[in-house]
This record gives C-alpha cells, sequence and structure tokens, in this order.
C-alpha cells in the first residue's frame, strides 16, 4: 500500500489532530482561506473578464473574454480626463475623507475616553451609555439628519430650507452643508464611540502605577499626559487610527446623502455608479480598495506586534487618583451633553417628525398623519406602498429577515470566535496560530462594499450560493474579526490551570468549553455575539450588492425608498431599525450582561 | 407487419411529444400570437405553480394582483431595479431555477444587450393589439411610454417660460435647473446620447440659429448635441430622485427655478401641482412649441422569460396589462401613455402622438453605439 507518510510522521500527525486546538486552527485556516483568499482572486479575475451588455460593445469581445480594457479605463484614459474623474479624483477625496473622519474620532473619542477614565467628570454615567449610540445607529442617520437640519435654497439642488433655514433663518454655505466637510465630520462622529471604546479600555487597563509614581515626584499633570500616558495609549491610537481610515474609506451611505447633490465622489460611490454598466470597472476600483486595505492590516500588524509589550502590564491599578477639572467641570459636561443630544437623540426626534409630515416644510398640524405608520388605502399619497409600515406584509417581511439574518450571522461569527479565541491562545506563537488571526482579522479591513462586490462574483460562479445563504456567509465572515477577538482576548485572561485540571481528570474538550471556559468568561464571549449582530441589523453597504431584492432587508429597503424619493416612509423605516437596533442591544445588555465596549474593547 | 407500423406510430408520437415538451418558450409565444382570448385562458388555467413577475414600476404589483384575482392565479410580484432584475434573470436562467415568468422594464439599450442579445426575455405580441399598436412599437413590445418634461416654478417674477432649450444654457440659468444625475438614472443618460445623434444634432444647431440668429459655434465639442449637454449640465444641479426634484421644484421657495423629471409626478400628494407650469402643455396652449424638444421620452416594455415556467399565464398578463384594465394603474394619472391606440389619453393630458413629435425618443442601438463616448462626456459636467 503506498503511504506518503512514514510511521513516524503518522504518529506525529496524529499526535497533532489529537489536539483539539489543532483541529480548530487547521479548520478554520482552510475555511477563512476559502472565505477570503479564493474570492479575492475571483475578484482579480473579474477586472480582465468581459461582462454581457455594454462592455461587449465597448471591446467587441464576447462575455467571459480576457481584456484589459476595464484596467485602462479606469487607470490610463485620457480622453475626456475620465480615469481623472472617474479615478484619481474620487481616490483623492476617500484618503481626504478617511485621513480627517479617523483625526475626529480619536481626537473626540480619546478625548471622552481619558475624561471618562482619568477625571472626575460629571454626567459620566450618561455620557458613557449615550456615547456609543452613534456607532451603534446606522452611519446614514446623522447624514440624512444633516441634510434636513442644514440644507437651505442656496445650495445643493437648493429648493427648500431645512430647520436651520427655516425656523433660524440662518444659511450655511455649501462646504458645511455638503461634500467633504460633512462627510468627514458624519463618518467621523459615527466612528468616534469606537475609538472612545478602544482607548478607553486601554486606559482603563493600563497600569496606573506609572502614573501615580510621577504624581508623587511631583510632575505636572500635563507632563505626565505627555510623557507617560500618551506613549503608552499610543500603540492602540495608532491602531484604532487605521481602523478608522479603513472603515472610512468604505463608507458608502454617508457620500451618497452628503456628496451627491455636489457631485463629490469617492470610491464607493463611483464604484456603485460604474458597476451597472461596467462591472469590470467597478471591480476595478473594488481591488484598489481591498489593495489599501491589505496594505493596512500589515501596518497595524506592525504596531499591534509591538503593543503586546505594553498590554503585557496589564492588571488594574487599585486606585488612580481622578484628575479634578474643577472650574471646568460642569461647562464640560454641559458641551458633551449637548453634542451627544445633538448627534444621538435630536436626529431619532426629526425622523419621528419628517414621517409624519405630507409635504415637505410644512410643520403645521393640518399637514400631519400617521398614514405612513398605519395607514391603509394609501393610494392617495402615492408613494409606492397602499399600507403604512407597521401593517404593511413587505416591511414586516424584511424586519423578520434582517432580524433571522443578524441573529444567524451573531450566532455562526460569535462561535467561531470563541473557537478561533481558544485555539489561538492556546497554540500562540505558532506560525498556524499567527496565520488563523491574521486571516481572522483580514475581513475587518476589507472595505464592505468592495468584500460585497467579491461575493458577488463569487456567487455568480458558485450554484446555490445565493439570497440567504450568501447573505449569512458574508455578514459571518465580515464580523468575525469582532468576535475572534474577543474571544482571544477572553481566553487570554483565562489561566490554563483551570483547563487542565479538567484535561486530567478526563473531561472531554467539548464538556471542558460548555461547562468550564463558556460559563466563566460569559459576558466577554456573549460580547462577542452581540456586535456582529447589531453591526449586521444596521449594516448596508455589505448586503447592497447581494440581497435578491431591495425589499430583502430592511437597510436596502430604506435605501431604495430614499433613491424613489419616497421620504417618509423611508423616515419611518430608518426609525424602525434604529430602535429595533436599540432594543437588541439594550436586551441583550440587560439579560447576559454583555456590551458593545466588551466586545470591542482590548 | 401492422404491429410495426403501429409500433413505429407510437414511437413517432412519443418523439414528436416530447420535442413538443421541449419546446422554447420563444416558440410557445410565436405560435400563441395567433391565439384568440378563450385559447390563451384555456393554456394559462391548465398551468401550475405560482406566477412570478419583475417590474422596475411599483404598479406592476397592482396590475399582477388584479390579474390574480380576475383568473384565481397565485402570483408573486417584485419591484425591482433594473440592475437587479438582469442580474436575477441571469442567475435564474443559467441555473435554471425556477423564476420570473414575466418582466416589465424600462431601458431599451440595456435591455438590447443584456436580455434580448443573451435570450433572456422573449417577445409576445397578443392578437388583441396587433391592429392597435404602431408597428415599431411591437418588436420588443413597449406597453407604454413614459415622459420627462421641462417643468418650471411659476412663483414670483423671473418665471422661466422657455421656448427654447438654448435659453437653459445662459448665464442666469446657473444653478437654477434641476435633473436627477444621468449616471443615477439610465433613462436620463440614454437621452442625452440621443442628442448627439446626427437627427437631434442637428435639430439643436437650427434652433440654436432660430434663437440668436446665428451659426452655432462648436469650438472642442464635436457637435451641436454635445455642446448644449456640455452647457446645460454645466447650469444643473443634480437631485438623487424625480420624486423629491418635484416635490422641492414645487415649493413658493424655488421660485425662478425649473426642471427636467417625470411628468407623473405631478399627481403625487407631496407636490404643491399649483406652483408648477409645464413647458409642453403651455405650448400647446399658446402654439408656441419649446424649440426643438420640450423634454424626452421613453419606452416601458413588457416580455417572457426565457425561462418562464407558467408561460401562457405570462401571455395572457401582457395581454391584460396591454387592455384597459390592466393600464390602469399607471392610467389612471398623467404622464403614462399606452401604446395601444384603442386607450385615450387621460383627460388633460396629451395624446401619445403630441408627445411623440414633441420629444426625444429612444434608438437603442444607437445608444448602444455611442453610449461609451458619451458616458465619459457626461462624466466631465458631473463635477
Amino acid at each position: 500500500m503506498l503511504n506518503p507518510f512514514s510511521s513516524r510522521q503518522r504518529a506525529r500527525l496524529r499526535a497533532f489532530f489529537s489536539k483539539p486546538a489543532n483541529i480548530i486552527l487547521v479548520v478554520f485556516f482552510v475555511a477563512l482561506c476559502f472565505l477570503t483568499l479564493y474570492p479575492l482572486i475571483l475578484l482579480f479575475l473579474e477586472t480582465v473578464t468581459v461582462h454581457a451588455g455594454k462592455e461587449m460593445r465597448a471591446t467587441k469581445l464576447g462575455a467571459g473574454s480576457l481584456t484589459l480594457y476595464s484596467l485602462e479605463r479606469i487607470f490610463a484614459t485620457a480622453k475626456n480626463s475620465y480615469s481623472s474623474l472617474t479615478f484619481y479624483e474620487p481616490l483623492m477625496n476617500t484618503m481626504a475623507v478617511a485621513i480627517t473622519a479617523s483625526m475626529i474620532s480619536i481626537i473626540f473619542g480619546g478625548s471622552v475616553a481619558w475624561l471618562i477614565t482619568r477625571t472626575n467628570l460629571k454626567f459620566k454615567k450618561f455620557i458613557s451609555t449615550v456615547f456609543v449610540f452613534p456607532y451603534i445607529m446606522p452611519a446614514w442617520t446623522l447624514a440624512t439628519f444633516w441634510q434636513t437640519f442644514f440644507k437651505n435654497v442656496n445650495v445643493g439642488a437648493g429648493t427648500s430650507n431645512g430647520i436651520m433655514a427655516s425656523v433660524f433663518g440662518v444659511y450655511m454655505p455649501e462646504w458645511f452643508v455638503y461634500g467633504y466637510f460633512p462627510i468627514s465630520l458624519v463618518i467621523g462622529l459615527h466612528y468616534a464611540p469606537f475609538a472612545y471604546i478602544l482607548i478607553g479600555g486601554i486606559l482603563r487597563n493600563m497600569d496606573a502605577n506609572l502614573e501615580e509614581a510621577a504624581t508623587i515626584l511631583k510632575t505636572p499633570r500635563w507632563r505626565v499626559m505627555l510623557r507617560i500616558t500618551l506613549p503608552i495609549v499610543k500603540p492602540a491610537l495608532l491602531s484604532t487610527l487605521l481602523l478608522v481610515f479603513s472603515s472610512a474609506m468604505s463608507a458608502y451611505s454617508v457620500p451618497v446623502f452628503l456628496g451627491s447633490p455636489v457631485r463629490y465622489y469617492v470610491l464607493s460611490t463611483k464604484m456603485m455608479s460604474l458597476i451597472n454598466n461596467y462591472p469590470g470597472q467597478g471591480y476595478v476600483i473594488a481591488a484598489v480598495m481591498i489593495i489599501f486595505g491589505v496594505t493596512i492590516l500589515a501596518v497595524n500588524q506592525r504596531i499591534t506586534g509591538s503593543r503586546k509589550s505594553y498590554t503585557t502590564v496589564t492588571g488594574k491599578s487599585s486606585q488612580i487618583s481622578l484628575v479634578n477639572l474643577r472650574k471646568l467641570n460642569v461647562p464640560i459636561a454641559v458641551i458633551l451633553t449637548v453634542i451627544l443630544l445633538m448627534v444621538a437623540v435630536v436626529p431619532l426626534l426629526t425622523f419621528a417628525m419628517e414621517s409624519v409630515i405630507i409635504k415637505a416644510g410644512d410643520y403645521s398640524l393640518s399637514n400631519m398623519t400617521l398614514d405612513f405608520w398605519i395607514g391603509t388605502n394609501l393610494d392617495y399619497l402615492d408613494q409606492g406602498d397602499s399600507t403604512g409600515i407597521l401593517l404593511s406584509a413587505k416591511v414586516l417581511k424584511a424586519l423578520g429577515f434582517s432580524l433571522l439574518l443578524a441573529i444567524t450571522c451573531s450566532v455562526i461569527a460569535g462561535t467561531s470566535g470563541v473557537l478561533v479565541g481558544y485555539g489561538i491562545v492556546k497554540r500562540r506563537g505558532s506560525k498556524l496560530a499567527t496565520a488563523v488571526s491574521n486571516l481572522s482579522f483580514f475581513p475587518y479591513l476589507m472595505p464592505s462594499l468592495a468584500f460585497g462586490a467579491i461575493y458577488l462574483a463569487m456567487s455568480t460562479r458558485i450554484p446555490g450560493l445565493q439570497g440567504f445563504v450568501v447573505l449569512a456567509l458574508i455578514g459571518s465572515v465580515k464580523y468575525l474579526p469582532f468576535a475572534s477577538r474577543s474571544g482571544v482576548n477572553a481566553m487570554l485572561q483565562l489561566s490554563g490551570e483551570i483547563e487542565e485540571a479538567a484535561v486530567i481528570v478526563g473531561v472531554p474538550w467539548y464538556k471542558r468549553m460548555l461547562r468550564i471556559l463558556f460559563p466563566i468568561q460569559k459576558s466577554s464571549f456573549l460580547s462577542g455575539y452581540l456586535l456582529p449582530m447589531v453591526s449586521c441589523m444596521r449594516e448596508l453597504s455589505l448586503f447592497v450588492l447581494l440581497v435578491p431584492t431591495s425589499n430583502t432587508l430592511l437597510t436596502t429597503m430604506l435605501m431604495q425608498y430614499s433613491e424613489k424619493g419616497w421620504a417618509q416612509f423611508g423616515n419611518a423605516i430608518n426609525l424602525l431599525i434604529i430602535v429595533v437596533v436599540l432594543l437588541v442591544n439594550f436586551l441583550v445588555n440587560k439579560l447576559t450582561g454583555a456590551s458593545i465596549d466588551k466586545g470591542v474593547g482590548g | 407487419m401492422k404491429k410495426f407500423v403501429s409500433l413505429l406510430l407510437a414511437l413517432m408520437l412519443v418523439l414528436t411529444s416530447s420535442f413538443a415538451m421541449a419546446e422554447s418558450v420563444a416558440d410557445l409565444a410565436k405560435a400563441a400570437e395567433s391565439m384568440t382570448h378563450d385559447e390563451l385562458v384555456e393554456k394559462a388555467l391548465a398551468e401550475e405553480g405560482t406566477f412570478i413577475v419583475y417590474g422596475n414600476t411599483s404598479r406592476i404589483v397592482t396590475a399582477a394582483e388584479a390579474f390574480s384575482a380576475l383568473y384565481n392565479i397565485p402570483f408573486e410580484g417584485s419591484n425591482l431595479k433594473d440592475a437587479e432584475i438582469y442580474t436575477k434573470l441571469a442567475n435564474e436562467i443559467e441555473g435554471k431555477a425556477k423564476g420570473a415568468d414575466m418582466v416589465m422594464i424600462q431601458d431599451g439599450a440595456s435591455l438590447q444587450s443584456m436580455a434580448i442579445d443573451t435570450g433572456y426575455l422573449v417577445n409576445f405580441v397578443p392578437a388583441s393589439v396587433k391592429a392597435t399598436v404602431a408597428e415599431g412599437d411591437q418588436n420588443p413590445l413597449i406597453h407604454q411610454f413614459i415622459n420627462k418634461v421641462f417643468i418650471w416654478n411659476n412663483k414670483g417674477e423671473n418665471v422661466p417660460a422657455i421656448t427654447n432649450v438654448w435659453q437653459l444654457t445662459e448665464p442666469q440659468y446657473k444653478g437654477n435647473i434641476v435633473f436627477k444625475a444621468p449616471d443615477a438614472e439610465q433613462v436620463n443618460m440614454n437621452f442625452l446620447v440621443m442628442l448627439t445623434s446626427e437627427e437631434w444634432s442637428g435639430k439643436l444647431a437650427e434652433a440654436y440659429k432660430n434663437l440668436y440668429g446665428k451659426e452655432i459655434e462648436l469650438g472642442d465639442c464635436e457637435n451641436a448635441g454635445y455642446k448644449w449637454i456640455a452647457e446645460f449640465l454645466g447650469n444643473c444641479v443634480f437631485g438623487n430622485s424625480d420624486t423629491t426634484l418635484a416635490e422641492e421644484l414645487s415649493q413658493e421657495t424655488a421660485a425662478g427655478k425649473l426642471g427636467l423629471f417625470v411628468l407623473s409626478k405631478l399627481r403625487s400628494s407631496s407636490v404643491y401641482t399649483e406652483n408648477l407650469t409645464v413647458g409642453q402643455y403651455l405650448a400647446s396652449e399658446t402654439g408656441t412649441a419649446i424649440e426643438p424638444f420640450s423634454g424626452f421620452m421613453y419606452p416601458m416594455y413588457a416580455m417572457l422569460s426565457s425561462n418562464a415556467s407558467r408561460p401562457y399565464t405570462a401571455m395572457l398578463f401582457i395581454e391584460y396589462l396591454m387592455g384597459a384594465d390592466g393600464f390602469h394603474p399607471w392610467g389612471k394619472s398623467i404622464g403614462a401613455y399606452s401604446t395601444n391606440t384603442a386607450i385615450a389619453p387621460l383627460e388633460g393630458d396629451l395624446a401619445l402622438d403630441v408627445w411623440k413629435s414633441s420629444l426625444v425618443m429612444e434608438d437603442p442601438e444607437y445608444i448602444l453605439d455611442n453610449y461609451e463616448d458619451v458616458y465619459s462626456f457626461v462624466t466631465m459636467y458631473l463635477q
């Protein structure tokens, strides 16, 4: 009998696979290669393939033939400044937005994190609770709010006034209402909680002895801050910066709302406008976005590599003296509270308001109706639907589908996260563990829209990879980084002895996981389930290319309504999504103690 | 010997019947074009399963609902975007999965290149309308035309009552024209492509001469069509939805502004219709037409899927759609025009012929051949 392995090799293999951690790592290594690397290859193939439709006319080739047409159009077509307008300018805009947005996130989120963990600021509980709202809510929430609030007759299409102009008589200039500034600001505010959670986590867990030692030696506060606190959180800061940068780069809904009225294109919006007529060119842009993502991963890897030496200093210091803000305390607290109300609460009230008025801009009682919520026979409105959203079978079906998808993704991603965490920590330092760790983090850096494009390319080649299956698959893979991160963190905190005791008395692996490891770190693990669920409920970019129809998910339905201009139904659905997401977050938090900040926090 | 003949006959019967079973939807449709209404009904009712329709208009679902109630046929209707329809069709047909029986869609150029060249969609003209639908509208079968026309706000002192499209390129209109971004809606791009054709660039050159009394200077532009596109788009601000454009343009705050959008939006309850004037309506009243066009018009096609599992039901539905009852969901308000001349236009609206002669119409072949050039030209003016 032919046997490629010698008996010694066989024995080593058997020994290798007798450890559950190894099996987990091998399984995930193979699965993740298939789910991230294979589709990547397909994507690159799509950039050199002729697609049915206008590409066939342009290239005079049959569908499926190989061509450099799309690459040439995107990178090197001078006629009508095509490449420059379609690619280079949007690329510059994307960079500008992503850099500004990540700076805003870091500065705002970081300052609040410092205020909450290191000072005696008032209203801490309120601020820390509400601060994460913008991250939980869909990104376009703030964008549409910004538009409704600041639009006026002098800017964009310029035909009607928003609240600021009609109520306060203040007409903001165009750069303030549309384009680079508001896009960067809104994305920055959306990801500020992310920075807050990451930096706050470090500050909270950081050994405060160093700071205290300095304080005892009468070092001035600012010096402690500059020489001790900042250097310690610097790797976390940089890492957060890169993560936010990569998310901001692929933001799609915010530039659609705040960029398109003034034709301010970024890569994501350009890609979407190309994908219907010239899919090849759309895929080229997706590929560029991914190359950026991978570069960021590499940079991040170097930084987090050095970060490890800091986090080994963990173990909470018993006491840390909080900075007394004195006279500044109340003003800072009030300003923060007002900002948070503007960012997290007022938009919701605006949506509620906009969902009950018939003619835009007229806030008199006679122009109000609850029909968009609970009406029937609404043909008189001529807005597509004939029943209010709470009675509409279509909306309820989408709500059910969205919830089912969110739960599925959270179960798959969450469970995988626990397993990956176990595998990586048990085999820490091995090549396989490092590879799986990188692969499981990789999807985070894939811009959502581009990742969707990859799976679209894959779904046209693999039968059965359609509808719910492909959505659940991509959701699980995309959110795995959150879950595996909290899985790794939870496992790192567990001493190996706990499991060893059970190993000695011969408790099987699955029992050790279910009876010992999971219960001890329940809330950390569950946080790894919560974040994928919440993210999935409010996700648009990732799914927009893959949904069977726009009516499949609440978020894609919302986008369609907004495109059709059915504003009131749109606002009502938007509010429904936010309420459901907040409710899910609240319930899971109350029932299990899991929370978003634990899921992300380092 | 007798036995042998009967065996042979039986074999032939089996062969022909199995051959008949393999008959394509296209063959069935061809054969059914001479069927009477009753024959179609009989064949349709003999079919099984859910009848599935896709359309890029929300009203297709209303029409399918009424049809389903009439014949007691279970149905599923989806209002999808064009691109979604093509993706789904491709997946269903290549994967031989149950899917659409019938599709209603706009944008003739994409239809040609995505669905007709590929054989995904099949044409069917019901016998009932062969005589009442213009021959040019029969292949592929056009169910209705929809128009996008110049409409302006009639409040204030500077009412933009234009009589020549070149007026729109003048400096006073800078920022005062609203138009849905042509990269956000295909039919808008198709309209711009058509303007570069010999016919329309010629008419535009003539209109220029009529307005300014001199020949047009083209500069870098290839023809008067390109020139007008450049200057018109330069004055435009772009919206994302015709509904929103109509709503906003109808506000008192929009005095002095003009838009080019779907006429049917005037029926919307969120629009202050009284604040808006439709260029072509005014032109028909005063007898002074807008030179050389008062907007554009695009067809909405009704076709069978080559993958239909209820082909006869789909044919019956098309027959239903082409009649007065089937057209009602669209025809009850202005801005939609049945190609069936037996259906009169709505009172207060103009007849299809009048619109056809004053609007820019699509030519799918011309659009496909020139799309790339115009698309990249237009991109320059979308910034």
